[in-house]
């Protein structure tokens, strides 16, 4: 017996254990996953081995909704790579032609990802991809259009939790969602083992200005992985405290 | 006062945040335009705008990420925003483009084409003369090694290999398709000796040209080598010579961190007759110096430094020469 869908978002939705997003570019796959059409919209599989975001959104103990952006969001991509998780957000914040008036900036730094991410923007309005260092916020600045209402960061490099909260303090704005993917292997050896090293990215987000929501374990379906949710306070920023005198 | 810009627009901003002055961008907005304004701003130069603005007021601060959190910036219309998005695309696949200016890459390229062409010539070289062997019972496969692959791709028999190679027909004769299999196979191991010929050479061209230093002192192969394990030759330029000396003998240090004694040398380091006809106990010595003066090497090829001459290497061989001799014997056990 076929499971009833559950709304996650206005372009995601929970089968059971598999996760579809609403596809923003009819008949085509980005990573030749499974579509399928149902009562003439087109769903494309979002598979959660392949991408962290998902993984999260599955094995949350909170409101899977909460770690998704809003239609029409701006969306802060850090370490894009190829795209797939990418190309699920947006369907999510744009739509079909962008008819929601999104932006995913998408920003990785090796050409030959970029090369895939600038062919899935040509199909994508609203998905800008910038081939740039995803640590400097100086790269980045030029091409988003406002404070994002969501920023996720899936960088393999030494010093993430601190890059993240680095970015997330000019980037996203108060109130906003942030997502950290971090990977236990990129961090130095010197930190010692996995669990020691999640536990120092943990400490470096609780003595940041970010208010941490959740710690998501996504093993089994993401090894040496955890997910962080994270939230921007309303009053830790500057210019929204000048605005409310 | 402050200067806060984006690509279309620069402000000058006071401490009470009122608008003192501003320019837009008015000249024609196109696609190219854009993208060259955006490439500017992304290597950390102002607008054009911007730059006017602080001529105008020498003593605001321009800052690059304010209009970011300006709560008063004027939002992108949707024609800006569409502009803006192609723009971006048609950056990053500019951007693609240009990665073939970097040598670095070209150089991974190479040397990574000229490691699995080696392995493989190896397999199938190895392959050819044994199958060929099998049934040339009284060819030399030692002797006569490096000429069997291009006798039997070039005969149309086992009889006109055989022939070829100076031996008597074979006993047995292998069936027609068999045959055939075995000439394409022998034609394919010289083919793949010439590609990998050729690779070489063009490694050995680049990296002469992009590392003259290390490529005396280590050869261009190994040269080539060590910068594509180090992710480019800047990343190797700054690596303590501890490091280098190690690059490429990834195992043995993940074992080291488990708690197995530090690797002496990499296969790269270790493939120097410097080092691999050495005796045992002074190749770490080698390894350890040879190290030091190649990532010396590196930082001269990188740095824009005077690269060394043949009389430098020739010293640096000498020293080697010099610890080798002071140490004749191996350490006593303990």
């Amino acid at each position: 017996m076929p499971r009833k869908p559950l709304k996650l978002a206005w372009g995601v939705r929970r089968e059971g254990r598999s996760l579809w997003t609403r596809n923003a570019v009819r008949g085509v796959s980005v990573r030749g996953e499974r579509r399928k059409t149902d009562s003439r919209i087109e769903w494309r599989a979002w598979d959660p081995t392949r991408s962290k975001v998902a993984a999260a959104l599955l094995r949350t103990t909170g409101d899977p909704s909460k770690l998704l952006p809003q239609t029409g969001a701006t969306v802060l991509y850090l370490g894009a790579s190829y795209g797939s998780t990418c190309s699920h957000i947006h369907d999510q914040t744009c739509g079909a032609q962008n008819h929601h008036g999104g932006q995913v900036v998408a920003v990785e730094i090796s050409p030959r990802a970029v090369r895939d991410l600038s062919e899935l923007a040509s199909l994508r309005p609203g998905l800008v991809p910038v081939l740039g260092d995803a640590r400097q916020a100086s790269q980045v600045a030029p091409y988003i259009r406002s404070q994002a209402d969501w920023l996720h960061q899936d960088l393999s490099i030494a010093d993430q939790a601190e890059t993240f909260v680095r970015m997330a303090g000019e980037f996203l704005r108060p109130g906003g969602a942030g997502l950290l993917s971090l990977k236990a292997a990129s961090e130095r050896s010197s930190d010692g083992d996995d669990a020691s090293r999640f536990a120092k990215a943990e400490r470096i987000l609780q003595d940041s200005d970010l208010e941490l929501l959740e710690r998501i374990e996504i093993s089994q379906l993401e090894e040496q992985h955890v997910v962080f949710h994270v939230r921007k306070t309303d009053h830790s920023a500057q210019f929204t405290q000048t605005n409310a005198e | 006062m402050r200067i806060h810009y984006d690509w279309r627009l620069a402000r000058v901003i006071d401490s009470e945040a009122a608008v003192v002055d501003e320019i837009a961008w008015s000249s024609k907005r196109s696609l190219g335009a854009l993208a060259d304004r955006l490439h500017d701003l992304q290597s950390g130069r102002m607008s054009p705008e911007a730059r006017a603005l602080s001529e105008r007021f020498p003593e605001a601060v321009a800052d690059a990420m304010g209009a970011m959190s300006d709560p008063d910036w004027p939002e992108l219309d949707e024609d800006e925003q569409k502009l803006l998005s192609e723009a971006s695309t048609r950056l990053a696949k500019r951007g693609v483009a240009d990665a073939a200016g970097d040598f670095d890459r070209r150089l991974d390229m190479l040397s990574s084409a000229t490691t699995e062409l080696r392995a493989s010539w190896t397999t199938n070289e190895a392959r050819c003369v044994e199958w060929a062997g099998l049934f040339l019972a009284e060819v030399d496969l030692d002797g006569q090694r490096r000429v069997i692959p291009a006798a039997v791709a070039g005969a149309d028999s086992m009889d006109s290999a055989a022939t070829a190679l100076g031996v008597s027909a074979p006993k047995h004769q292998p069936g027609e398709t068999e045959w055939i299999a075995l000439n394409a196979h022998a034609s394919g191991v010289v083919a793949l000796g010439e590609r990998l010929r050729s690779t070489e050479e063009a490694t050995r061209e680049l990296a002469r040209q992009y590392v003259p230093t290390l490529s005396l002192l280590l050869g261009p192969l190994g040269a080539a080598r060590l910068v594509v394990l180090a992710g480019g030759r800047e990343r190797l330029a700054r690596m303590p010579s501890g490091s280098l000396q190690v690059l490429g003998a990834s195992g043995a240090m993940a074992a080291h961190r488990r708690g197995a004694p530090p690797p002496k040398h990499s296969p790269v380091l270790f493939s120097l007759p410097q080092v691999s006809r050495s005796p045992r106990w002074v190749r770490g010595k080698i390894a350890r110096f040879l190290a030091g003066k190649a990532s010396i090497a590196v930082r001269m090829d990188h740095f824009d430094g005077e690269p060394w001459d043949e009389e430098r290497i020739a010293e640096i061989n000498q020293e080697c020469e010099n610890i080798r001799a002071r140490f004749p014997k191996p350490p006593k056990r303990r």
